[in-house]
């Protein structure tokens, strides 16, 4: 654990300089171990990839109070290893949402059912969430599937998108303009201003993507 | 009892004093940009502190009065008037059902804010009425406000205006210095390059909105290009591979990849708030005990 100052008002704690499982886990224990203490005064916790970003109310610490207090707060070890939440998103994998579904195929030698095999087989990890809400980014993708971004981006990607960029993979909750390769899409809220946690991934979930036919899809209230 | 809008504005918006911890979902913390303006209006009106505001950043909104309340302007320099009648800034006013209330030319400084007695009634949204509109959050349908739409506040009679001081009111000029805490990815900037930041004058480019403030000046460079993603305070100052410096505000997003040399001190983001595209930035630093006694100074001058 390194702190690192950040603002007045914030600073970042570093678990390592590498996106890696060793590293997310590190984020991932003292993230929930944050959490689950609920410390008064500590007003905004961003986990990432490798660091967790902190603000924290100044009436209550000073930036050497509130290392002292974090450090006596966080553990990199996980309490209870059995608490993981895996979370499964259907997605309808055809080539009429999966917009560079061919393309894919073409460029990786692969058939476009060897795509969607090797992308829905595998637990992803959510890393991080950010750019939208509820935009998580997951990994890591099978190389054998891994894709640049496109060179110029889309000005809008439908919502619901499943895509991958090199070795991640994410969902877009919301229509955006993007870069990511399209292969399917979901009729999940990513962002449900519904639910109580407002998403229903948060960082240190798995996630498995569940494939599934155009018609489930459609009664799920998918849209093509 | 509400206030009506009888015109299209350009871009205004409901805020407040922003909306917190959801930025681990990517929720970014909204809010007022000049935050003195906000707390001095509420300070003028006797409003607790979470109470919302409109905030305005072009000229040209009229409102229409339907029911007794007392309202203040704070903010940038503009015209301001009740039925036609040029009215003060910086003090509270009380008016009537039927009155017109127009907030005209903006004179100086970018975004005049219009706060009425105990705000407006509006429902929150994850414990914020503050607007973001590319998240679609807040405000009275996650947009900037439109012609004919309504904002409704209880009624109220305040007995005496209250009014600041002409000598707190802050003047716009064009030309700002703004304190910075080094940090962040500040040793992977070699210390010519940091000598190269705080000595130079930076202008202030068209890119500048709620989310940001894009520079343009001496390129500053830095060992490395781009970062594993990681939380991104206000006020972070991102330095992208063509050197040029970004300043980070109430809308930024929650997560970046782009090395960040430090942060400006929060007070001075919210003197940046109000400054124009072309106006000259000079940077100065400051340490951390200095900048938590002076944030501490600024908010408890409003208790």
């Amino acid at each position: 654990m390194e702190f690192k100052l950040a603002s007045v008002d914030s600073l970042i704690i570093y678990f390592g300089n590498e996106i890696s499982q060793d590293v997310a886990s590190k984020v991932k224990n003292a993230y929930l171990s944050l959490k689950k203490q609920n410390c008064e005064g500590i007003i905004e916790i961003i986990p990432s990839y490798s660091s967790i970003f902190i603000t924290y109310d100044i009436f209550k610490y000073n930036y050497d109070e509130v290392k002292v207090k974090l450090q006596e707060s966080i553990s990199e070890e996980s309490s209870d290893i059995l608490n993981e939440n895996i979370v499964s998103i259907d997605v309808y994998y055809g080539t009429d949402v999966g917009l560079d579904l061919e393309d894919m195929s073409i460029k990786t030698g692969l058939s476009i059912e060897e795509v969607i095999l090797i992308h829905s087989q595998k637990l992803y990890d959510v890393y991080a969430i950010g750019f939208l809400p509820g935009f998580a980014y997951m990994a890591s993708v099978d190389k054998k599937i891994a894709m640049p971004r496109l060179s110029s981006p889309r000005k809008s990607i439908p919502k619901g998108s499943v895509s991958i960029a090199d070795t991640q993979t994410a969902v877009y909750p919301q229509s955006s303009p993007g870069g990511w390769n399209i292969i399917g899409r979901t009729a999940l809220e990513l962002f449900d201003k519904n639910l109580d946690s407002l998403s229903p991934l948060s960082v240190g979930d798995k996630v498995k993507f569940n494939p599934i036919s155009k018609e489930e899809f459609l009664s799920q209230g998918g849209v093509l | 009892m509400s206030l009506e809008i009888i015109n299209a504005p350009i871009f205004a918006t409901v805020q407040d004093k922003g909306r917190f911890s959801y930025t681990s979902i990517g929720v970014t913390n909204s809010g007022v940009m000049d935050e003195f303006s906000y707390e001095m209006a509420n300070k003028l009106l006797g409003n607790n502190k979470e109470a919302n505001t409109i905030e305005i950043a072009f000229s040209n909104v009229h409102f229409k009065v339907n029911a007794q309340t007392t309202l203040a302007i704070t903010g940038a320099s503009c015209e301001f008037f009740i039925n036609d009648v040029l009215k003060t800034t910086w003090q509270t006013h009380n008016v009537k059902a039927g009155d017109i209330i127009k907030v005209g030319k903006i004179l100086e400084g970018t975004r005049v804010y219009l706060s009425v007695k105990d705000g407006f009634k509006i429902e929150k949204e994850f414990g914020s009425n503050s607007t973001t509109i590319k998240e679609n959050l807040g405000g009275l349908d996650g947009d900037k406000l439109k012609k004919g739409q309504v904002l409704a506040f209880d009624s109220y009679l305040q007995a005496h205006n209250t009014r600041l001081k002409e000598k707190f009111i802050p003047k716009f000029t064009n030309e700002l210095e703004l304190r910075v805490l080094l940090s962040y990815q500040d040793d992977n900037f070699q210390q010519e390059q940091i000598d190269k930041f705080f000595s130079s004058t930076y202008t202030i480019t068209n890119e500048f909105n709620r989310m940001g403030c894009k520079l343009s000046g001496e390129a500053i460079s830095c060992d490395i290009n781009g970062i594993i993603s990681e939380g991104i305070s206000f006020g972070a100052i991102q330095i992208p591979s063509d050197g040029q410096p970004i300043i980070l505000l109430k809308d930024r997003q929650t997560i970046g990849g782009y090395p960040k040399i430090g942060s400006v001190l929060s007070i001075d983001c919210f003197k940046l708030a109000q400054a124009k595209p072309k106006c000259k930035i000079t940077f100065k630093p400051i340490e951390i005990k200095e900048a938590q006694e002076k944030l501490k100074e600024f908010y408890l001058a409003f208790n």
